[in-house]
């Protein structure tokens, strides 16, 4: 069963979608699922105020759920999702991917900020740009990302990967200053340039930049010791996403490793 | 190539031959004779293992079989070396997760727990001290291994090496430890697959003399040596040293072949040795199905044929232990039967 919501109007405030999910609606007749409620700042209201509700039962329809619509006042898309498959068509607000622990969340816009923050599993594709503190973790919380693929195939902003446990984030373009800062382990791959104070208290993890060679801080020193098995490994897996990352294995390498302000293990892995 | 032997050829007076005819000699009245050779009508007799296959990756080919030849090296026998191990086939680097070249390699034991012990000495002793090599589970992933409870340990406990620098790495879901060394990194995948495998197919081969026995067993191992999933794990893929189960020694759990020794002919009561035979060589497969191994002694037996009588091989026997062994029975006849061996 697919259900597609159609945006009716762009909330005054603020909507958070935690709770629609392709689990959650199945079996759900169309006006259930137009009775369900969401949050509107201060308001708690019904879906149908905001989407047009379509349900498709066809054998073939695959199990997902569509937005159609700009959704960038929309938070939580995706929230602690399991399974099933939801696609934004347009933009999400924060939070999108969040918490997600298996299924596949697509937004074929951008998303705001916190997208994929402390995501565990599954797979969260943006074909946009996304905010600050993608892959990282929500507020207060110790470790960021820790699990599944986050493919980001426009910008992404500062703080990429803050406190990231694990999984991979790929991010096509430019990132903004702090990309992967107190990283603890994990790989992460930078298509365009990064900003300032790359790697930042990092501990362990592998950042790639395919792109501009990053600034390296002093507490970084370069790696003298051969790393091409991993590397190969690494790169085969990048290589499947396309785009910049198309013919990483045949590439040389050059590595830095660090923060040694931190535990000094990680990795900053300049493409030659 | 697979005419019966006249009767003035020592396979056609084999052929003829009868326990009252030989004192000492087994009835081979319904052996079939091919190219001059008698096949035995009997069994080889195999056993459950447990198996694993891990891929060996070096800089080159070189130093990759270094490291696949020591880790395989004492495991000829479950009897005394834990466990039965050999290279499988090698890889070109196409096939190979980090892109050069190394080998396959099968282990099997007698149980899974023994089979761990084996792959984290062997691995940690003979392929991480290898200069540049890598290790990788061998079988293709099934997304269930820990459900099943058929995952083992490889770079696991390997890791600990390291000494605190080891570094995971999790790529499209597998982990990899990478422990740092003095030629840069050691990368081993964290665990490798077990699988349930059949050990102690075999074949005997009865010839004239020496070297045309040795040229026969050789031949029969390059043959087997073309299939997946087997490998011959004595020396050369052959074993002169072929044993029965059980001794008169209440210590020893297995003890010479008597009866295929030439030596003995006419000195035990249940020899097969006939007097044209001189030297008799064993190769013994393991593989990882039933099928396997019947396709690996059914390549090694066409390979002895046709070769032939001209060539000095007599009989092809095989271990037939009287059911004390194993459930897997490997009739030769059949086995030839089966893929159209005979003519």
């Amino acid at each position: 069963m697919s259900v597609r919501l159609t945006l009716k109007r762009v909330p005054a405030l603020r909507v958070d979608l935690r709770g629609v999910a392709p689990a959650a609606l199945q079996g759900l007749s169309t006006a259930r699922i137009e009775r369900l409620t969401v949050t509107h700042g201060m308001q708690t209201l019904a879906l149908a105020e905001f989407f047009a509700v379509a349900r498709d039962d066809a054998d073939e329809a695959a199990d997902e759920l569509v937005f159609e619509g700009e959704l960038a006042r929309f938070d939580r898309i995706g929230w602690q999702l399991t399974d099933g498959r939801i696609v934004v068509e347009g933009s999400a607000g924060d939070y999108v991917g969040a918490c997600m622990s298996g299924g596949e969340v697509h937004v074929r816009g951008s998303a705001g900020l916190l997208a994929a923050c402390e995501m565990a599993g599954g797979k969260l594709r943006i074909d946009g740009d996304v905010g600050d503190y993608a892959a990282s973790s929500l507020p207060g919380s110790m470790d960021g990302m820790r699990g599944g693929t986050l493919i980001v195939r426009g910008a992404a902003g500062d703080r990429f990967a803050d406190r990231m446990r694990r999984g991979t984030a790929v991010v096509f373009d430019d990132v903004g200053d702090f990309l992967a800062s107190r990283l603890v382990a994990g790989t992460i791959a930078i298509g365009g340039r990064a900003g300032a104070h790359i790697g930042y208290g990092m501990r362990r993890g592998s950042v790639v930049f395919v792109g501009a060679a990053p600034g390296v801080a002093p507490t970084f020193v370069p790696a003298l010791g051969d790393a091409s098995v991993a590397w190969q490994l690494l790169a085969r897996d990048l290589a499947s996403h396309g785009g910049p990352f198309a013919g990483l294995p045949a590439r040389r390498i050059r590595r830095h490793l660090g923060d040694l302000s931190s535990d000094g293990k990680g990795e900053l892995i300049a493409v030659l | 190539m697979t005419t019966p032997a006249p009767p003035n050829t020592p396979a056609g007076a084999a052929a003829r031959a009868s326990t009252s005819e030989r004192p000492g000699t087994r009835p081979v009245s319904e052996a079939r004779i091919l190219n001059g050779v008698v096949i035995d009508d009997t069994f080889a007799e195999a056993f459950p293992m447990k198996a694993t296959r891990i891929l060996i990756t070096a800089h080159n080919l070189t130093w990759a079989r270094h490291a696949a030849v020591s880790a395989t090296g004492f495991a000829t026998s479950v009897i005394a070396c834990g466990c039965e191990a050999g290279i499988e086939a090698e890889i070109g680097p196409d096939d190979t997760p980090d892109g050069r070249p190394g080998y396959s390699v099968l282990f099997f034991s007698m149980s899974g727990k023994e089979l761990a012990k084996q792959i984290e000495r062997r691995v940690g002793q003979c392929v991480l001290t290898c200069p540049t090599t890598a290790v990788f589970a061998g079988f293709p992933r099934t997304g269930n291994e820990r459900a099943e409870g058929e995952v083992i340990g490889l770079g696991r406990n390997l890791r600990f090496f390291g000494d605190g620098w080891q570094i995971s790495k999790v790529i499209n879901g597998v982990r990899y430890w990478r422990i740092p060394v003095m030629d840069g990194e050691f990368v081993a995948q964290e665990t490798t697959t077990l699988t349930k495998a059949v050990g102690g197919g075999n074949l005997l081969i009865l010839a004239t003399d020496t070297d045309a026995a040795l040229l026969l067993a050789e031949a029969a191992v390059r043959a087997m040596r073309r299939l997946p999933n087997v490998v011959m794990p004595f020396p050369g893929g052959v074993v002169r040293s072929g044993s029965k189960v059980g001794s008169k020694y209440a210590a020893l759990r297995a003890s010479t072949n008597a009866a295929f020794c030439p030596g003995l002919y006419g000195l035990t009561a249940d020899s097969e040795i006939t007097p044209d035979v001189h030297c008799v060589l064993e190769i013994v497969i393991d593989g990882l199905t039933e099928a396997d191994v019947g396709a690996a002694m059914l390549a090694g037996m066409r390979a002895c044929i046709e070769i032939g009588a001209d060539g000095g091989l007599r009989r092809i026997s095989a271990g037939n232990y009287g059911g004390k062994l194993g459930p897997y029975l490997f009739h030769l006849h059949r086995l030839l039967d089966m893929q159209g061996g005979e003519s």
